[in-house]
């Protein structure tokens, strides 16, 4: 209590001093929000304009009539197969996401719960294998997969999933060592299996660390392209990244800025309704994963 | 005698709990890499079995001319962009962190970028940076500065790329912000009757509190860097005139262009051994300079 | 880039071909009542190639014992998804090199089926179809049949009449055999419609002179990057001629219409205008454009009234054109080569050609009977005009380098990166040429050894 007193006491008078230092924080701050913000309001004003408005130059800052029609010749043009596409990014995300959570946390939990011979040399190996950089390894599993006849479908985007991810198993033994070991003697005593203890003991508790792991690895499986590449033929089967990435190149002979920025609008939407309505656990899945 | 059938017991359920990750352990990962190592020295079209050629793709790599223009590409990406980054994001989490109007909306809006990623960030760039029609060139030309081809330039695509590159500082900045206040206040306040200005208080307690949070970025920054290839299959296919060949570009266009699976898996495995001596070295160097609450002595 | 990119490369064909059943196949045709097999036809994912899914139905009718299946990757990856099929033991019975990669990359990997001991069988003859021998023989090598034509594209000028009309230009002609229609007129024509400027709404330029890949150009202007010998011993140059004065003439024409004459746009404006691979033509800011005739295919989507005309008289009296000509290919690995044959011949009929002019939107039919009613296919364009232009190309035409040179992706990939600067502007043509010339020797050492 006193510390707060003094501590409170001792800014007052500083707050009243130096106020031009915080003129000017705020004022760098303004600016520098004014060009991070820029260009999202190139991306939205283009998404908005005529094919003809947006070769304009200088562009115009705001559209002179809003062609939201950009929006539906997306889904409307054949060609484009943007709903199509948006849709496989959504079954991959959706899955991913199950298969890392349920298999992570099954991991995790083994790992956390049990001492055998070779566990702790297995969970140095989940913590080297942190490090593996996909494309040292995209070949030979490219390979595998193309030989087990799954080329041009979702699967290996996803199957990769459901044997844990080595960042995330790591997240959640470290919260589950924190759960304390009275609580599984009180279940084993209640006669409960080891299953159950993971199913309806663990799993309840860890709702906000499964929150992060869940938002992080939809963001990854959603922002993906070098798999998809690799994996993916047919258009109707691309997920967003590749098919916006092919709409740029081969669809049109000119290059559609406008129905470009209006799918990259549509494709942020789901990060964005994340970071909406779970503010706390994206914050906190960033902090811990470091991930972009 | 209880004791070693219980012990085998747990055996049992630690294996059947951790089996999800053994099998892909052994299938996606153990395995690729074994594989690429031995694909690494053969010649190999996935079309014919491959044909061993012993270090024949080692060699020819030495002399590859775009081996080491990718790697100059690579590294010149990432030892400016990732410091520079991470600076501007520490910065921009001081700031944030003063006790100043508007905090929550500053945080957001400079965060909010980075939640446009991938391939619509590159898009998106792309289109900032076209040379006539784009928003770059038009801020340029209030100061008087002519159009800059800049992606359609070899001499300014990288610099494109770094430029869009600190679009993204909003995930480092949240990353400092949190270690900032995690910097006990009662250590600060401690400096405050010390004496010291904001100037040492930051450098003696600050810095060395997040000295951790900046190591960690550091890392995965560098090792994200090294990977970059949306950039590069997105808007400049490697070019122009290789100038954003990067590594990981190079080796996918080795194996998937130009069916080279054998080559590509040589750069595949160097690209492994790079990541793991960077890391590593990072680690060893950190230890004189990162500070570990309540274990510098150790 | 430019509209070469996607079609060009690499004309459709697709057939595709099934299989008897791999025992039995004992020359029974058409429906023997024997057992029912799939046959796959790998294609462009564009709908100028996917057509053929609508054709399939009356193949099937035709022949029982045979069924099609389609299947499809997009240009860019056309290349590796047709390699990764192979190596899965998933390969196509019938295809093209839609891809970067050309017949001589595909042949000299050994991917394709010798078809002439079922050509014989069948007694098959090109004048059934319609086919000039002259182009049955491109993808003949030591005498061996290893595809058949199944659509032929030539380079053609297209020029925008409404930029013609308001400079007060007469429209230039269709017949290559009128000498006055040269490459200078042509630039004179171009400066008259150009007007450079760094505003893109403002901008218009004279002419895109997009004459073959960028190895291929000087062929135009009478010099040759290869040796003779390419042509005949599978694609491998064994001489590179860019430092030559010939050749680097020929560069310096080329860029100099971007930098000297400044009638053509440069690289930044036909990305800004469409992006990395599209065509600035469409843009209507361009008046004459030197192209593939795929790019005629779209000319209904036009904003503005497009004319067809001769490519100019250039310093090569022999070589105005570049031909494309698709051939349909069986994979060696086809468990069914006559029914996959039976399927290619299906579709270069005079009937079936006709019908896929139009579901393709006008894609040229390699039969000649046929190729009457693609001449008519242009609205807005009069069919003895295009017929005029086509037949003047063929007498004047090369068939495209990406066909006939191993390698050819690769190569590629290094004329574009390595001519970039020169593009731009940031070099001279002879400067990047001799350097050119060494990487790609070294290119072509490791890759054909």
């Amino acid at each position: 209590m006193s510390e707060l007193t003094t501590s409170a006491a001792a800014c007052k008078p500083r707050r009243r001093g130096p106020k031009l230092s915080s003129v000017l924080g705020v004022a760098a701050l303004l600016i520098v929000t004014v060009i991070m913000l820029s260009p999202l309001w190139f991306m939205v004003a283009t998404a908005l304009k005529t094919t003809k408005e947006m070769l304009r130059f200088p562009p115009t800052v705001i559209p002179e009539q809003f062609a939201w029609g950009n929006f539906k010749e997306l889904f409307v043009n054949s060609e484009i197969k943007f709903g199509r596409q948006y849709m496989n990014s959504v079954i991959v995300a959706v899955f991913s996401v199950f298969g890392t959570v349920l298999s992570s946390s099954l991991v995790a939990f083994g790992f956390s719960r049990y001492r055998a011979k070779g566990s702790q040399v297995l969970f140095m190996l989940v913590l080297s294998t942190m490090m593996l950089p996909y494309p040292a390894i995209m070949i030979p599993q490219f390979l595998l997969f193309t030989k087990l006849g799954l080329h041009d479908s979702l699967l290996p985007l996803i199957l990769p999933n459901f044997v844990g991810s080595a960042y995330m198993i790591f997240l959640l033994r470290q919260f589950f060592s924190t759960l304390p070991a009275e609580l599984y003697d009180a279940g084993r005593i209640d006669g409960s299996g080891e299953f159950r203890l993971y199913w309806s003991l663990t799993l309840p508790l860890a709702g906000p660390v499964l929150a992060t792991v869940a938002i992080f690895t939809f963001i990854w499986s959603w922002n993906d392209l070098l798999a998809p590449v690799l994996y993916l033929d047919s258009q109707e089967n691309f997920t967003l990244p590749i098919g916006m990435a092919a709409m740029m190149s081969s669809k049109f002979r000119l290059a559609p800025w406008n129905l470009l920025m209006a799918a990259s609008i549509l494709a942020s939407i789901p990060i964005i309704l994340m970071f909406v309505v779970a503010q706390r656990r994206f914050v906190e899945g960033i902090v811990l994963t470091g991930m972009k | 005698m209880k004791q070693s059938r219980r012990r085998i017991r747990e055996g049992r359920y630690f294996y059947l709990f951790i089996s999800p990750w053994l099998v892909g352990f052994i299938a996606l990962a153990l395995f690729p890499v074994l594989a690429s190592f031995y694909y690494s020295f053969t010649e190999y079209d996935i079309i014919h079995a491959p044909q061993w050629i012993g270090l024949g793709n080692y060699r020819e790599l030495f002399r590859d001319e775009q081996f080491w223009n990718s790697i100059r590409v690579t590294v010149k990406y990432t030892v400016v962009s990732v410091p520079l980054t991470l600076v501007l994001s520490l910065l921009l989490a001081i700031l944030i962190n003063q006790k100043w109007p508007l905090r929550g909306f500053f945080r957001t809006a400079v965060y909010f970028p980075s939640m446009i990623s991938g391939v619509s960030m590159s898009l998106l760039w792309f289109w900032v940076f076209n040379p006539q029609a784009g928003l770059f060139n038009y801020v340029l030309s209030w100061f008087g500065i002519e159009p800059i081809h800049w992606l359609l330039d070899a001499k300014y695509a990288i610099w494109a790329l770094v430029i869009m590159s600190f679009w993204g500082v909003g995930t480092g900045m949240l990353i400092f912000l949190a270690g900032l206040q995690g910097v006990p206040s009662h250590l600060l306040e401690a400096a405050k009757l010390d004496g010291a200005g904001p100037l040492r208080s930051f450098r003696n307690v600050t810095l060395p509190m997040i000295s951790p949070v900046f190591l960690f970025q550091l890392i995965v920054g560098m090792i994200d860097s090294f990977q970059v290839f949306t950039q590069a299959y997105t808007i400049t296919q490697g070019g122009p005139s290789y100038s954003t060949w990067f590594y990981v570009y190079n080796i996918y266009v080795n194996a998937f262009k130009n069916f080279r699976y054998g080559y590509a898996s040589a750069l595949a495995w160097l690209l492994l051994v790079a990541v793991m001596v960077v890391t590593f070295a990072i680690m060893k160097a950190s230890n004189r300079y990162v500070y570990y609450e309540g274990g510098p002595s150790r | 880039m430019r509209g070469k990119g996607k079609w060009a490369t690499v004309p459709l064909g697709a057939a595709v071909l099934t299989a008897m059943t791999a025992t039995g196949c004992s020359g029974g045709g058409g429906g023997s009542g024997g057992e029912k097999v799939t046959i796959t036809h790998y294609t462009i994912d564009s709908p100028d190639r996917t057509f053929v899914e609508k054709l399939i139905p009356d193949f099937e009718k035709a022949h029982p014992n045979i069924k099609v299946k389609v299947t499809k990757a997009p240009y860019e990856q056309f290349d590796s998804k047709l390699q990764s099929a192979i190596a899965a033991k998933n390969a196509p019975d019938v295809t093209s090199h839609w891809g970067y990669g050309g017949f001589m990359e595909y042949y000299n990997k050994g991917m394709l089926m010798d078809l002439t001991p079922y050509l014989e069988e069948g007694g098959f003859k090109a004048s059934d179809y319609n086919i000039p021998d002259s182009v049955m023989d491109i993808y003949k090598v030591d005498g061996k049949t290893y595809g058949i034509p199944l659509n032929s594209y030539v380079t053609v000028m297209l020029y925008n009449k409404d930029l013609f009309d308001k400079a007060k230009l007469e429209y230039p002609p269709t017949d290559y055999e009128d000498k006055s229609w040269t490459f200078d007129k042509m630039v004179d024509y171009a400066k008259k419609m150009t007007v450079d400027s760094t505003n893109l709404a403002e901008a218009q330029y004279g002419v895109d002179f997009g004459w073959g890949e960028r190895d291929q150009r000087p062929q135009y202007f009478g010099a040759n990057v290869y040796s003779e010998d390419t042509w005949t011993n599978g694609g491998k140059p064994t001489e590179i001629n860019l430092s030559k004065p010939e050749t680097i003439d020929a560069y310096k024409k080329i860029y100099g219409l971007i930098w000297d004459q400044k009638v053509s746009p440069t690289a930044a404006f036909s990305k800004s205008v469409s992006g990395q691979f599209g065509d600035p033509f469409l843009s209507g800011k361009i008046g004459m454009s030197v192209v593939g005739s795929w790019s005629l295919a779209s000319a209904k989507d036009f904003s503005f009234n497009v004319g067809v005309a001769a490519v100019p008289q250039g310093p090569n009296e022999k070589v105005r054109s570049v031909l494309y000509v698709d051939p349909l290919f069986v994979l060696k690995d086809s468990k069914h080569p006559k029914e996959a044959l039976e399927w290619i011949k299906y579709l270069i009929t005079t009937e079936v050609q006709e019908k896929s002019i139009e579901l393709s939107g006008g894609n040229p039919p390699v039969n000649q009977k046929a190729a009457e009613k693609y001449y008519s296919n242009f609205e807005g364009i009069d069919p003895e005009q295009i017929k005029q232009v086509y037949e003047g190309a063929f007498k004047y035409g090369f068939e495209s380098y990406n066909h006939l040179i191993s390698n050819y992706s690769q190569i590629n990939e290094l004329f574009i990166n390595e001519l970039a600067p020169v593009e731009n502007g940031d070099k001279k043509a002879e400067e990047v040429l001799p350097v050119i010339e060494e990487k790609l020797k070294k290119l072509l050492q490791r890759v054909n050894e």
